[in-house]
């Protein structure tokens, strides 16, 4: 894509009064105040909460336990006080307190609080940079995936273990649930977070995100999101898996409100996140770079917001009415006291679908994203990629009953959902034709990126088919509840997402980091992870069709062989993404250095330097083609061509005589 | 690494002058006889043929454990026959080019420097674009009314809406009342003065319907080798049914996390022949109207 100079000269702006030091209150927060004023904060709540209950309980109590609801409001409040108590000492309120003082934000104020001129202590702090914020969403992505991984491996152990009982089965059941939500929270982010924040603003031409301060208070709501949700393996644990089917969930220990604050706290993030993004991608992107010159990466994360934005909601309210059951002890989900559990289980997959695709679409886009720069060809039928990743945004909406078949809820509308079901496979397959049409005749360049494709168009064709046996009502009969579900969805979210997120994290690595990832180490610890995917999740297919449910601790000892393959392949993928990891860590320290257009493309972010500079471009950019123009005119076609006008020229011939 | 497109693009037959074939034509023949998609489709016919064979792995996979033992679960194995025959070519399709390419047919770079020379400059095609999204619309469609009409079909015999009277042998379907909780089936047998039973009985080639409820959370009753499952939830009553086609003992499992215990909350269907059933009936304590 070629630019033009566009002068941008700033015009002499009057800045408002400069109150104190550029940053004020911003630069005695980062981290660890944080975490002391969460901590404290929580302890405050805790307290006070107690003292409140403990009177409410009226005479003769001597603590809040005599209250029906027991320490549900207590453990609620105090977990209240740690998110509150993070925001406030990460610095998150200081923006509205100062406006409220009369102190508005000046140019050095914004300076400051972008990170300009400091070292790596703005990684800890509140700050607004979008790069800043993409390195801290993929660092929490890797810590989130590592967490999950762990419980991953103990769920296996169990599993493989066909002769004993590892665990207790309340610990065995908290393990399911934790690895569930934890993998989910990391893969919804780990495109839109580290790439749709550092990278597609600088794709788009923009020196930062729409709203740089809800950007920073997106990426430490998730951080402050997360210690609930890891807490409840010491509170008695979630032990209902990551669906939490009430009235199961109201059951749960104390643990159950971690989930459901890091829940409600994560929407929050999610949606600030997909507001932020939306914004940047419509309004901001550069001169020139119309509908049809936008890369197709933005176009997948801008699909990936706005499922994200319209369904997370939905999710929220299930957590918001399931806590208030738990603690005001009201009767949404009870169904002795007039409740409906149908209503959560809609209200859950609501989002619990849409947010399938939430995964898929930016893994997906960004491998149709760089697939043309590693066969030096354009992206087959541009427009025909972006009407499969609006069909399924759109068709994403009507889909979710499939997840409810077997309720019992209704069963007419089995039929329509059926049908929408199946009919999500069109755009869908929009997509596939993309992919093999950019592949059609070209050359690969065989690095990491490029093999990541065809591991995620082997898995996509896997997850597909078996996909289409699970949305046929009838075979889901069968096999709904059963491994073989589980199987399937890996096979989507970690064999589509995770593995499509590694090559796309590859791809954008030297953008990013301003070092390429280490090709071998990398290449090893990917195809080891892929091979031990393969095995473990292949007998995990033959066990659900044996007939083997989900989320069991014992079975059948028909299931056994099955379970032990699959359990050695886990421990496959385990040293694989190890590998990888030391991959990452290796390279981000001393990897080859990158120039400023590590691959040969042609979007905007390979037209400014690496590692890339505050306010990413010197002037801004403006877009006079399109993002693919690879290729050399196509020697078939000019044959064809040929073969036409003389056909036609003979036909005309024929005609006249 | 020499490649088929390096060398001169082959010389298209040239058309016989005159003709009077339409030029697609000429294009199609052209295009078929390219040497990469004469192997392309040869790869797609071996794909192909390894899925279908494949189908035959997952149903025999599926009736290790006994099965099919009613006629629902023979609809949902020739469902998974049908479906997976119908996706077989294009998936065997889709196969077929990632592995041609990933195994180096159109040639391929391996260098840590990006490739000087780029590929042919393909923006689109309006024949493959029609072709492929048409063929996927009809192969979805016809996804679709194969569901629709086989959901049809064992929600009747699900449900009961086949009338006693128009049932085969004019037999009288039997009811049953299933409470799932934790972590336990019960089976009450109304028609035959309510006797209670933690294992399902059922007389053979009579149809059984099932009125499903839990006394505590979501449980969900799964006869899995009769292919039927229903969620039993609290608060409500959900109907299923199935008329069981072969004797034996097959397995009853909870298919919905219920708890800690949710892993052994299984038990046994036993289908027996209606005199045996009905002894059984009398030994329990209840009464047989035949």
């Amino acid at each position: 894509m070629s630019t033009a100079v566009a002068i941008h000269e700033e015009a002499h702006v009057p800045q408002p009064r400069q109150v104190g030091k550029p940053g004020g209150f911003l630069r005695r927060t980062n981290f660890a105040t944080a975490l002391i004023s969460g901590i404290v904060t929580a302890a405050i709540f805790w307290v006070i909460t107690d003292k409140i209950t403990t009177a409410v309980a009226g005479t003769g109590a001597t603590n809040s336990m005599a209250l029906p609801s027991g320490l549900n409001i207590n453990i609620t409040m105090m977990y209240i006080g740690w998110v509150l108590g993070f925001m406030g000492g990460i610095g998150a309120f200081a923006g509205p307190i100062r406006w409220f003082l009369g102190h508005d934000l000046t140019h050095a104020d914004a300076e400051y609080m972008a990170g300009k001129d400091m070292g790596r202590e703005k990684f800890w702090k509140f700050t607004t940079d979008h790069k800043v914020v993409g390195i801290q969403y993929l660092v929490v992505t890797l810590i989130l995936f590592g967490l999950g991984g762990l419980l991953a491996m103990l769920i296996r152990t169990e599993l493989g273990a066909t002769w004993t009982e590892v665990f207790n089965p309340n610990f065995y059941n908290s393990i399911i649930g934790t690895h569930g939500i934890v993998m989910i929270i990391a893969m919804i982010i780990v495109i839109s977070g580290p790439i749709g924040n550092f990278i597609v603003p600088i794709m788009c031409g923009a020196r930062d995100m729409a709203f740089p301060r809800l950007n920073a208070l997106s990426i430490w709501l998730l951080v402050a999101a997360v210690p609930p949700l890891v807490s409840n393996l010491l509170m008695g644990g979630i032990r209902d898996g990551w669906t939490v089917y009430q009235p199961l969930a109201d059951q749960a220990p104390i643990g159950m409100i971690g989930y459901q604050i890091c829940i409600i706290t994560f929407a929050f993030s999610t949606g600030i996140a997909s507001v932020n993004l939306i914004t940047t991608i419509v309004k901001m992107r550069a001169a020139g770079m119309t509908w049809s010159r936008t890369p197709i990466l933005v176009y997948g994360i801008l699909g990936s917001a706005i499922m994200g934005l319209v369904w997370f909601p939905m999710y929220q309210y299930s957590q918001i009415l399931a806590l208030s059951d738990r603690t005001l002890l009201t009767s949404f989900f009870v169904p002795a006291s007039g409740g409906s559990v149908w209503l959560y289980e809609n209200l859950f997959w609501l989002l619990g679908h849409p947010e399938v695709y939430v995964i898929v679409i930016p893994a997906t886009a960004g491998m149709l994203e760089y697939l043309p720069v590693f066969v030096r060809k354009p992206l087959f039928s541009y427009r025909l990629a972006v009407a499969g990743i609006f069909g399924v945004v759109g068709l994403s909406a009507i889909v979710w009953v499939h997840h409810m078949y077997m309720t019992g809820w209704a069963p007419q509308s089995n039929y329509p959902f059926m049908m929408s079901t199946e009919m999500i496979s069109i755009p869908f397959s929009f997509l596939v034709l993309v992919v093999l049409g950019t592949m059609w005749r070209g050359k690969p360049w065989k690095r990491l990126p490029m093999m990541a494709v065809y591991a995620v168009v082997w898995d996509k064709v896997i997850g597909g088919i078996t996909g289409v046996f699970l949305s046929d009502t009838p075979v889901d009969q069968y096999m709904h509840g059963s491994m073989f579900v589980v199987a399937h969805f890996h096979y989507m979210l970690m064999g589509a997402g995770l593995f499509g997120a590694m090559g796309v994290i590859a791809y954008f690595f030297p953008k990013m980091i301003g070092r390429y990832l280490n090709e071998f180490w990398g290449s090893v610890g990917f195809w080891t992870a892929f091979a031990g995917f393969q095995l473990t999740f292949m007998s995990m297919f033959a066990a659900g069709l044996q007939g083997m449910p989900r989320r069991v601790l014992q079975f059948d000892s028909l299931f056994n062989v099955s379970n032990w393959i699959s359990t050695i392949g886990a421990y496959i993928i385990g040293i694989g993404m190890l590998i990888f990891l030391y991959a990452i860590i290796e390279s981000w320290r001393n990897g080859i250095p990158a120039p400023d257009n590590p691959w040969g493309g042609k979007t905007l972010e390979n037209f400014t330097s690496t590692p890339v500079p505050h306010e990413n471009f010197p002037v801004l950019p403006v877009v006079t083609e399109a993002p693919y123009n690879f290729g050399t005119p196509d020697p078939y076609e000019l044959a064809d061509d040929a073969i036409m006008q003389a056909t036609e020229g003979a036909e005309k011939v024929s005609a006249r005589s | 690494m020499s490649t088929i497109d390096e060398r001169p693009a082959p010389q298209a037959d040239e058309p016989e002058s005159p003709t009077n074939r339409p030029a697609s034509m000429h294009l199609v023949k052209g295009w078929l006889q390219r040497p990469y998609v004469r192997r392309l489709l040869w790869i797609t016919v071996a794909i192909t043929a390894v899925i279908i064979a494949l189908s035959f792995v997952m149903v025999a996979l599926m009736n290790m454990s006994g099965g099919p033992a009613s006629s629902i679960m023979y609809e949902i194995e020739k469902t998974m026959y049908v479906l997976t025959i119908a996706c077989a070519p294009l998936m065997a399709a889709t196969l077929a080019v990632l592995t041609y390419s990933w195994w180096g047919g159109w040639g391929s770079v391996k260098a840590d420097e990006t490739p000087a020379e780029d590929g042919p400059g393909i923006q689109t095609n309006g024949v493959a674009v029609v072709t492929w999204v048409t063929f996927c619309s009809i192969l979805a469609g016809f996804l679709v009314v194969w569901g629709l009409v086989e959901l049809a079909t064992i929600t009747s015999s699900s449900y009961g809406s086949v009338p006693a009277n128009q049932q085969p042998n004019n037999v009288k379907p039997i009811d049953v009342n299933v409470t799932g909780q934790q972590w336990l089936w019960s089976f009450d047998y109304p028609d035959a003065g309510n006797i209670k039973s933690d294992v399902l009985v059922l007389p053979v080639n009579v149809p059984a319907y099932f009125n499903v409820t839990s006394l505590d959370v979501v449980h969900s009753f799964w006869v899995v080798e009769e292919g039927v499952k229903i969620d039993a939830n609290p608060g409500a009553i959900t109907n299923t049914g199935f008329t069981p086609t072969k004797l034996g003992t097959f397995n009853v499992r909870c298919a919905e996390l219920c708890g800690l215990h949710h892993a052994y909350m299984e038990t046994q269907v036993k289908v027996v022949t209606q005199e045996q059933f009905n002894s059984w009936i009398r030994e329990q304590g209840g009464t047989t109207t035949s």
